[in-house]
């Protein structure tokens, strides 16, 4: 294979560790560090790519990157398809400083530490508690074919708790969350531990929601998850350019009501902050809705230069697999709706709080996603605690039912997964008042 | 080294600083390529090779592992530094080595991970595909063959290949999509262009549905929206361990009647499947699970930890990924029972599969979801398209009486499952 039909290579590789600590009702199950060393080679060949995945590279041998090139020439010769790459700034911003770093911390003071936050969780009527702890530490290098190169350092840690309480035969879950970027974060922490066996006792007592459309608030973390699922995935250029998202061809076009700003920002000192994109593009935040206007899809060098309307540094990779397109901190920007305000306007509805993830279907047009409880509202007050209730919408019309947009914008952190990648994220509004919200529960 | 003298090496330098050792090893390489709008885009091909390693001692549990070779000494010490952490319990010693009565068909001898076999199928999927006016979004074909082995300071090395060949395609006429897939250890299961023409099939037939009311309809939920509900909810209510953590609604009903005499629930290893074999990731033997038979609760599922800490035996149920700790789950399961000639001529609510069903209740049961490409069902066949609706239920309450099960059982991963009926369930419209 002469060299001559490799258009560009580039070479990610990530080296590190991850270590995991479970506690299942006061037993630690395992706590533990593993090692992982991967690199995914890309080469663009004459038409598409050629993309090779192994373990243990010397990137700093040329003979042995030599040979991955060649060897994913070779593959890049069986696509059909042209694809091209669009120029795009290059650049890498600082790692924000550790507050306290993992590593100075033992495994056995971590341990200690994750056993209370569990133990906190233990409030009467709570039959069963299990917390974990994941602490990911990645190295990462990058270097292609036009000469780039970037490397940086990303230590992600955090916590989950959950509380399962339990009342004739009747089970219920609360469960908190806090991944960070910003260092150890499991001291002082017991209130989440707490706050999740409460909220597992109180809803043994809370009614199933009845399935239909009214209005509905949503909270800041279940707002984040809406902005994720219904306007997030379905602009991100990948999805564009297959034809696969109700909003390919709408650029410029108004999707939203009047003063709705959604932006994916990257460079945000969130869960989901990345210094460089994985190829080597500087990031930037992108306004993806302006004033209530589809402005910009999510890119990267490959969906620029196929769909344009955007930027490029979108690109991401789970350790030992190939980037593609994906969101990083996603939110809805300020309003300026008090929540009291939100809650006096809704009047008769729902206030949904908290999320157990969602999923759409960009090419449809379709997401749901679940709340973990909610609250009825009556008269502009909060009244009976339900639980197990969902939304669903339809991604053209929803930003047009948003009545009134909150002054409290508060990120969450989590994890998307796509295409088998699971990537860290956070995502983000102000509290929300839909209208027409389509609520499922199997209340009668 | 190759991967046999590692896993010695490793077995006697860690049996001098802990009781036991085991190796959980794998070596992997798998082709693929990708479609994107129709035309293939991207071929892959990738290696792996990990280690994952458990020491025991004084009943405390160890464990790492590593993708590296030249990394098996901080491997092992992670392990062993790991093990000092976890609260010591109830041990009765890692397996012995047992004769193994037969080979579980876990791979193909004809499956050949190649790139251009791999083009062939995706060549087949578009060709499938082209059968009816629609585009398509994405796809790919994935050919996957594996060494495994485990092995213990008891005398336990066993190893098995296993392959897998994989399609899937996804396509959109207007606003409505089709999704199909197929998977299987055996590369002549897979028909590629029938996955191809059934995506563009669901596709093209969704297109123009009509609003149903909210409201209780009968329902079929086909193999995969039956998978993934059951997989969701019901899969983790019959591990040991959720059952003695007190995470398992089914956890005080063995031997009581739990669904309907018409569903049976069994675990067989020894069947073909993606999950096929002889012995489970720690070298228990494996043999068939009859977890609900005729509706009645029958067993848990065990691996050997927490078969030794509550006293029961491992039931050869653990299952690991490449680098993880071993965790209680199923080979092959097969959802079964007396099949309906045909699901009833009585209309009802055809679901292909769900929007959200990791956001149900596990523990409760409940859940709501968005349903992909839902028909109007008539006379046994699908009628006419709904445009969209949400369908909510729990889990335990629904499959304590079902309608029928299908004649038309499928792979969905690694459980077998036909369509099944059910009766007067809770449909939300818009």
């Amino acid at each position: 294979m002469p060299m001559v039909d490799v258009r560009y290579y580039d070479l990610r590789c990530v080296r590190g560790e991850n270590t995991l600590i479970d506690i299942d009702n006061g037993v630690v199950e395992s706590a533990g560090t593993s090692f992982f060393d991967r690199t995914v080679v890309r080469v663009l060949g004459q038409k598409g790519w050629g993309v090779l995945t192994r373990d243990h590279v010397d990137i700093d041998s040329k003979r042995e990157i030599d040979a991955l090139v060649e060897a994913a020439a070779r593959l890049a010769a069986v696509t059909e398809d042209r694809l091209d790459l669009a120029d795009a700034p290059r650049g890498i911003l600082p790692v924000p400083p550790l507050g306290e770093d993992p590593r100075d911390v033992d495994l056995e003071e971590k341990t200690r530490l994750l056993a209370g936050i569990e133990a906190s969780a233990r409030v009467p009527e709570v039959a069963n508690t299990r917390a974990r702890y994941t602490e990911g530490i990645d190295s990462v290098r990058f270097l292609d074919s036009s000469g780039n190169e970037a490397s940086y350092e990303a230590t992600r840690s955090g916590f989950s708790v959950l509380a399962i309480a339990s009342r004739n035969g009747v089970m219920q879950m609360g469960s908190e969350r806090d991944h960070v970027i910003t260092g150890f974060n499991l001291r002082n922490r017991q209130d989440l531990g707490r706050k999740a066996g409460e909220i597992a006792v109180s809803l043994l007592d809370a009614r199933l929601a009845k399935g239909g459309t009214r209005r509905a608030v949503l909270d800041p973390e279940l707002a984040g998850v809406f902005t994720h699922e219904a306007v997030g995935h379905a602009s991100e250029g990948d999805l564009v350019r297959e034809g696969a998202s109700v909003l390919s061809g709408r650029i410029g076009e108004r999707i939203g009501r009047e003063g709705l700003v959604i932006v994916d920002d990257p460079s945000l000192h969130e869960f989901g902050f990345m210094p460089v994109d994985a190829e080597g593009v500087a990031v930037r935040r992108t306004e993806i809705i302006r004033d209530g206007v589809l402005s910009s899809y999510l890119h990267n060098r490959e969906t620029l230069a196929a769909v344009g309307n955007g930027v490029a540094g979108h690109a991401r990779a789970e350790h030992g697999a190939p980037p593609i397109v994906r969101m990083s901190n996603t939110f809805i920007e300020n309003g300026d709706a008090a929540y009291d305000e939100i809650l006096a306007e809704c009047k008769d509805g729902i206030l949904l709080i908290g999320s157990r993830g969602g999923q759409v279907d960009p090419g449809r047009g379709v997401f749901q996603f679940n709340a973990e409880y909610g609250y009825l509202v009556e008269g502009g007050e909060t009244t009976d605690m339900v639980r197990d209730v969902s939304l669903s919408g339809e991604i053209l019309s929803t930003l047009h039912n948003i009545v009134l947009i909150g002054n409290d914008r508060k990120m969450s952190p989590g994890y998307c997964g796509k295409g088998g990648q699971n990537v860290p994220v956070s995502d983000g509004a102000p509290h929300l008042l839909l209208e027409g919200a389509i609520i499922g529960g199997r209340g009668e | 080294m190759n991967g046999e003298d590692l896993i010695e090496k490793v077995l006697r330098a860690g049996g001098r600083a802990a009781d036991e050792v085991e190796v959980f090893y794998v070596r992997e390489e798998s082709v693929g390529t990708d479609i994107k709008k129709g035309i293939l885009g991207a071929a892959e091909e990738s290696e792996a090779w990990s280690m994952a390693v458990r020491t025991i001692k004084d009943g405390r549990i160890g464990f790492s592992s590593t993708g590296d070779p030249d990394r098996w000494k901080e491997c092992l010490d992670a392990a062993l530094t790991s093990g000092r952490m976890a609260t010591p319990q109830q041990w009765g010693g890692l397996p012995k080595p047992a004769e193994i009565p037969g080979a579980a068909p876990s791979s193909d001898p004809d499956l050949v991970v190649a790139v251009e076999d791999a083009a062939r199928m995706v060549d087949d999927l578009l060709s499938g595909a082209a059968e009816h006016p629609v585009d398509v979004v994405g796809g790919s074909a994935d050919l996957a063959r594996a060494y495994l082995a485990v092995a213990n300071t008891s005398g336990v090395f066993y190893g098995m290949d296993r392959t897998a060949a994989s399609v899937s395609l996804e396509t959109i006429r207007e606003q409505s999509t089709g999704y199909e897939f197929d998977v299987s250890p055996f590369r002549a299961d897979i028909d590629a262009r029938s996955v191809g023409e059934r995506s563009a099939d669901l596709a093209a037939r969704s297109l123009s549905g009509r609003d149903i009311e909210t409201g209780r309809y009968d329902v079929v939920l086909s193999p995969i929206a039956a998978g993934s509900l059951l997989g969701q909810i019901l899969l983790p209510a019959l591990s040991g361990r959720s059952v003695k953590a007190g995470r398992s609604p089914l956890a005080d009903k063995l031997g009581e009647t739990v669904f309907d005499e018409n569903l049976s629930i069994y675990d067989d290893p020894l069947a073909p499947g993606l999950g096929s074999t002889a012995w489970d990731a720690e070298g228990v033997l494996t043999h068939r699970l009859d977890f609900v038979e005729r509706g009645v609760l029958r067993l848990f599922a065990y691996d050997l930890k927490t078969g030794y800490r509550y006293g029961e035996e491992s039931t050869g149920s653990a299952v690991r990924s490449r680098s993880g700790v071993p965790d209680i789950g199923f080979h092959n399961l097969f959802v079964d029972g007396p099949r309906m000639k045909d699901l009833g001529d009585e209309r009802a609510v055809w679901i292909h599969d769900v929007v959200g069903a990791h956001t149900a209740n596990p523990f409760s049961g409940d859940f709501s979801v968005e349903v992909s490409n839902p028909f109007w069902m008539e006379g046994g066949d699908l009628a006419r398209p709904i445009r969209t609706a949400m369908f909510s239920g729990n889990v335990f309450e629904m499959f304590r009486e079902i309608g029928g099960l299908g004649k038309d059982a499928r792979r969905v991963g690694r459980l077998t499952i036909p369509s099944i009926r059910l009766n007067n369930q809770q449909i939300i419209g818009k």
